[in-house]
């Protein structure tokens, strides 16, 4: 078919869907009177929308049916739970954020009631858990509270370990110089004992040679004795042949 | 048919009542169906979507605050699960590197090839044509079914007349 003219299509497509007001709708009119493929096309589409009409209650005509199917389906599926409840589904999505935010400062401010270094400052404790509770309502603002949970357990972590260090280091020293005393100590008795033997040991042997020297003095006045007496025998036997 | 409110049968399928939600769907149906026919543009397509919107609605209805927005409420499961489904295909056909399948031609009669070309238009523009003609609802329902403003729909009326009547003198040109 021929083409309509390209400056009216849109204004041809209005005019039948009654877009148009009077004035406008009076002025195609004209321009229809005057233009065949205007009107033929506006005969086309009016045409077109009758036939989209009857398609329509074609496929209409078997909504009774499709109906019954979904009720009959409907048997199947286990009915909406008898106890009414209110849901108020943005209400409770900021509550559950609200909890959730809740307990994540209630972690960390007990968390840092066990690690702060200093009493805790009520005041601002209260001001942050109150502008946490409201800010809450965000999502953005649980991540900053996890941040703080974060920041506060770090720096916890952080004191603790310097604290930590310190007193290892301390107990390290306090040790050392106890094993040092204790070895100084240790050493000492034993060359105290050492020394007590070796004391015994030269008595023992002083004790041994005295023994030995008097036994040797016991001998020798033994023999001396016993070559007087005999010198003094012979003296006698020699004094009595020289009488005889 | 029920004479009661939306809101009324609503409140009674809160309790469990399949009766009163029968009511609903007796009310409400043809509408569901007809925004699953212009967005998928296949009549088994439509019923089986439809169908699903109707069961979700019914097990999601405590879900709803207000009874007398059942009937728009449903409409838009129903278009969320027919676009979802629409571009679940598209993108496994992507994935697959399948070409889409495009309706064929049936050439029979005025009505499948009207309908031929109706499938033919973007879902965008196929779902107010279908909700105007089909169920000879103005634009002004229209307009409030699909949250868009009359001109928004106007302009989305025009441009499907026009394109269906491009497809319908091209393909009817064709020898």
């Amino acid at each position: 078919m021929n083409r309509p003219c390209p400056d009216r299509r849109d204004t041809i497509v209005d005019y039948m869907l009654g877009a148009l007001d009077a004035r406008q709708a009076e002025a195609l009119r004209e321009h229809l009177a005057e233009c065949s493929t205007c009107r033929e096309y506006l005969a086309s589409i009016r045409q077109q929308s009758e036939s989209l009409i009857d398609l329509g209650c074609q496929i209409g005509s078997g909504t009774a049916a499709r109906q019954e199917r979904v009720i009959d389906a409907l048997q199947e599926i286990a009915p909406a739970k008898s106890r009414t409840r209110l849901t108020l589904p943005f209400f409770s999505g900021v509550l559950k954020t609200a909890v959730a935010a809740v307990l994540v400062l209630a972690a960390g401010i007990t968390i840092g009631r066990w690690t702060a270094p200093r009493p805790v400052d009520v005041e601002q404790l209260r001001a942050d858990v109150e502008s946490s509770i409201l800010a809450s309502l965000a999502p953005a603002v649980r991540e900053k509270a996890l941040a703080q949970v974060d920041q506060r357990l770090l720096t916890a972590l952080s004191e603790n370990d310097a604290k930590l260090r310190a007193d290892l280091g301390r107990q390290v020293h306090e040790d050392l110089c106890l094993l040092a005393a204790q070895s100084r100590a240790d050493s000492e008795e034993l060359v105290r004992m050492k020394f007590g033997e070796l004391v015994d040991l030269i008595e023992a042997a002083r004790s041994t040679d005295r023994q030995q020297v008097a036994k040797a003095l016991d001998q020798i006045r033994t023999q001396t004795g016993r070559g007087l007496y005999t010198l003094a025998v012979r003296a006698n036997d020699s004094t009595a042949d020289l009488r005889n | 048919m029920d004479e009661r409110s939306d809101n009324d049968l609503v409140q009674a399928s809160c309790q469990g009542d399949r009766t009163a939600y029968a009511g609903l769907v007796g009310r409400h149906y043809g509408e569901v169906f007809l925004v699953c026919l212009g967005v998928l543009a296949n009549v088994h397509d439509a019923e089986d979507v439809a169908q699903d919107a109707m069961i979700k609605g019914f097990e999601r209805i405590r879900q709803l605050r207000q009874g007398s927005q059942f009937g728009g409420w449903v409409i838009a499961i129903a278009r969320n699960l027919s676009v979802n489904l629409l571009r679940g295909r598209r993108s496994a056909q992507k994935t697959l590197g399948i070409e889409p399948v495009s309706h064929e031609h049936p050439g029979e009669s005025d009505h499948e090839d009207l309908q031929w070309a109706v499938a033919q238009l973007p879902w965008d523009l196929r779902l107010p044509l279908v909700m105007y003609y089909f169920d000879g609802q103005n634009v002004k329902a229209v307009a409030e079914k699909l949250e868009i403003s009359t001109s928004g729909v106007y302009q989305k009326l025009r441009t499907a007349v026009k394109e269906l009547h491009d497809i319908l003198t091209t393909q009817g040109d064709t020898p």
